[in-house]
């Protein structure tokens, strides 16, 4: 139904939550990126949020349509256009075989958009999740990018198309996009007393991190941590290793665990390591990790806010009730 | 709002160290996750990790409703759950109901199966490796010198190339727990006498082909995939992964190993492994040498514990230190 004539940066299918349940065989759960765009451009073509979608990284994607379809273009504006004119976003619109989607790049705000299609992606389901591991090459479109020649499928839609144009997403649902990420973390399971200093978890807590230009859907690279900051509570690693920073190789708490290698630390996200010999001083909750999509390599901040494992609870129900059709005006 | 109280501590509970234990810390580690870990000291020890598979094994025999998998490490295991489901609270309790269970040593057994994987030491394909780091990434390597990792490692060890093979092929090597790499697992020892450790490649490979054996560390990892990698290359076992699941053996899972699995190596030519690989892949019958077993824990640790085990592994750790004095550091 839809044939990339052009991959762009980085085009992936991807759903939501994953692939859950396999991080001790060493597969991480892959996923959106952003699961609020990809959820809400779900609902407006009729499909479960958690169905696959097109994950656009940056932009620069060109699709043609072989058959009409009811869409829907969400997340960051990176200037889509449909035969040449501006399309909107937000909303389920009708495409008619030939239609030529292209996507332009990314601006200020936002890094990645979704395209989403009534009935869904039809990739073949692998370990339970239709998502795309890059880092491992499995699921989601032959395990790889989209390029030019490739050919998706669509699924089954819910209703008829004509029933499911003109949906909109309500105006205070849209989320904005920021250039300082606020991330809502909590501290563990190498905080304090034993591994970082009071002043080193104060440091991750109290400044803007830069994204570095070396993230990627494994790992989003903050600023080293400044050598005078007294961060580590340790003087080496022990059996570990010689870095304060090692461990004897344990689980990482992922995603949204922050990995410090040496004095660097990473946000572990969709396609990361599941186990290492690194320590992790804290974790992202579960409800704010779409932000991360957003964030721009050697753009944006992030800037972590103090949170309790009791405030993370009600967030995933505060995220439930968005990324439902509460949040969807239907016409 | 919470920003004024700030409380950065993550152990949530302990319990304290008894003669079956050391005492089990639980660590906070997100809104869905939680650490488990025996002691504070960073150790090598691997009956620490029979017992945390032991209660790993019961925890989820309890099929606890919202508890969406364990990832068991060496010294700590990780519980991912959905908290709104079942409570960190509520979870630490089933966990401390089984830590609490497993009084004794004597009580401890571990079902553990054996997999005896053929290995052509220093075959043609983790040789091109080696070449491949050489011309592309590190032409002046010390770990690479003359071409392949063999050396390197038994001048770390204090032994000969020979002696590093041999070593590698008289130990059983215990699964610890999956990770890091899909389907790969982590080997530790079981003899100390042959804990050969080595130093990982810096900076690492870009390329290492399927079924290499690496040495990282005290680790053996058998490579599942192509891929990058930093474990020291001693040659090429048999498939250990199957994307494709169509050999009976990966019919339910692509995996091949589980946590607990003890491999053992034994030596072949380079041909029969190839050959091998056809009869897994192509053919898909070739029958993996897998027989099951278990570790009665008490009779390991007496075993472990025995004066001439003992003497012999500080024998060996003598040789090895001095050898990793005087080797090349990466």
């Amino acid at each position: 139904m839809l044939k990339v004539t052009q991959g762009g940066i980085q085009a992936v299918v991807e759903d939501w939550p994953g692939r859950l349940g396999y991080l001790g065989a060493g597969m991480a759960p892959a996923g959106a990126m952003d699961n609020a765009a990809l959820g809400l451009g779900n609902l407006l073509v009729g499909n479960p949020s958690e169905e696959a979608g097109i994950e656009i990284a940056a932009g620069m994607f060109v699709a043609k349509f072989d058959e009409d379809a009811v869409i829907a273009i969400t997340g960051a504006d990176l200037s889509p256009t449909i035969n040449g004119e501006k399309a909107p976003m937000w909303e389920s619109i009708a495409v008619k075989a030939g239609d030529k989607l292209k996507f332009g790049t990314y601006g200020e705000k936002g890094f990645r958009a979704y395209i989403t299609v009534a009935g869904g992606i039809d990739v073949p389901v692998y370990l339970g999740s239709k998502s795309t591991c890059l880092f491992g090459s499995y699921g989601g479109f032959e395990g790889r990018p989209l390029k030019p020649g490739d050919v998706l499928k669509n699924g089954k839609p819910s209703k008829p198309l004509s029933e499911l144009v003109g949906r909109k997403v309500k105006p205070e649902a849209i989320p904005q996009y920021e250039s300082v990420i606020k991330l809502r973390l909590i501290p563990g399971m190498n905080a304090c007393p034993d591994y970082v200093t009071e002043e080193g978890m104060d440091y991750m807590y109290s400044n803007e991190h830069k994204v570095s230009i070396n993230s990627n859907r494994s790992a989003c690279r903050l600023d080293p941590i400044p050598d005078d900051v007294n961060f580590f509570a340790r003087k080496d690693g022990g059996s570990g290793g010689a870095h304060p920073s090692n461990i004897i190789d344990h689980a990482y708490n992922m995603r949204g665990a922050i990995n410090v290698t040496g004095n660097t630390p990473s946000l572990l996200i969709g396609d990361g390591p599941t186990l290492g010999g690194f320590m992790c001083c804290g974790n992202v909750i579960n409800a704010d990790l779409w932000k991360i999509g957003q964030a721009a390599p050697d753009r944006d901040c992030i800037k972590f806010e103090y949170c309790t494992v009791e405030e993370a609870i009600q967030a995933r129900a505060d995220q439930k009730k968005w990324l439902s059709m509460d949040s969807i005006i239907t016409a | 709002m919470s920003e004024q109280r700030r409380d950065y501590s993550t152990i949530l509970r302990t319990l304290p160290a008894n003669e079956a234990r050391e005492e089990v810390l639980f660590r906070q580690a997100g809104d869905g996750f939680l650490q488990v870990e025996y002691g504070h000291e960073q150790r090598l020890y691997v009956p620490d990790s029979f017992r945390m598979l032991a209660v790993d094994g019961m925890v989820k025999d309890k099929k606890i409703n919202g508890l969406i998998e364990t990832v068991p490490g060496l010294r700590t295991n990780m519980f991912h759950f959905d908290p709104t489901v079942i409570t960190v609270d509520r979870l630490i309790d089933e966990i401390a109901e089984c830590e609490d269970e497993l009084k004794t040593l004597e009580s401890m057994v571990i079902p553990s199966r054996l997999i005896k994987l053929p290995i052509a030491f220093e075959d043609t394909e983790t040789k091109k490796a080696v070449e491949k780091y050489l011309q592309l990434i590190r032409p002046d390597a010390p770990n690479c010198e003359d071409g392949y990792n063999l050396d390197y490692i038994a001048q770390c060890n204090g032994i000969t190339p020979q002696e590093a093979k041999e070593k590698l092929m008289e130990t059983e090597w215990f699964n610890s727990g999956c990770g890091f790499w899909p389907g790969g697992g982590f080997f530790w020892p079981l003899d100390p006498r042959c804990a050969l450790v080595v130093p990982k490649y810096n900076p690492p490979r870009t390329w290492t082909p399927e079924g290499a054996v690496g040495l990282g560390g005290p680790c053996v990892f058998t490579y599942t995939t192509p891929t990058g990698g930093g474990y020291q290359l001693m040659g090429r076992t048999i498939p250990t992964f199957q994307f494709a699941m169509k050999h009976p053996q990966f019919a339910e899972t692509p995996f091949l190993y589980r946590n607990a699995d003890r491999i053992k190596f034994y030596e072949v030519s380079e041909a029969e492994v190839l050959d091998i690989y056809s009869h897994v892949h192509d053919k898909t019958d070739y029958k993996y040498e897998i027989e099951e077993g278990e570790i009665v824990v008490k009779d390991f640790i007496d075993w472990l514990h025995s004066d001439q085990i003992q003497k012999e592994t500080a024998e060996f750790n003598k040789k090895r230190e001095a050898g990793m004095a005087a080797a090349p550091k990466l």
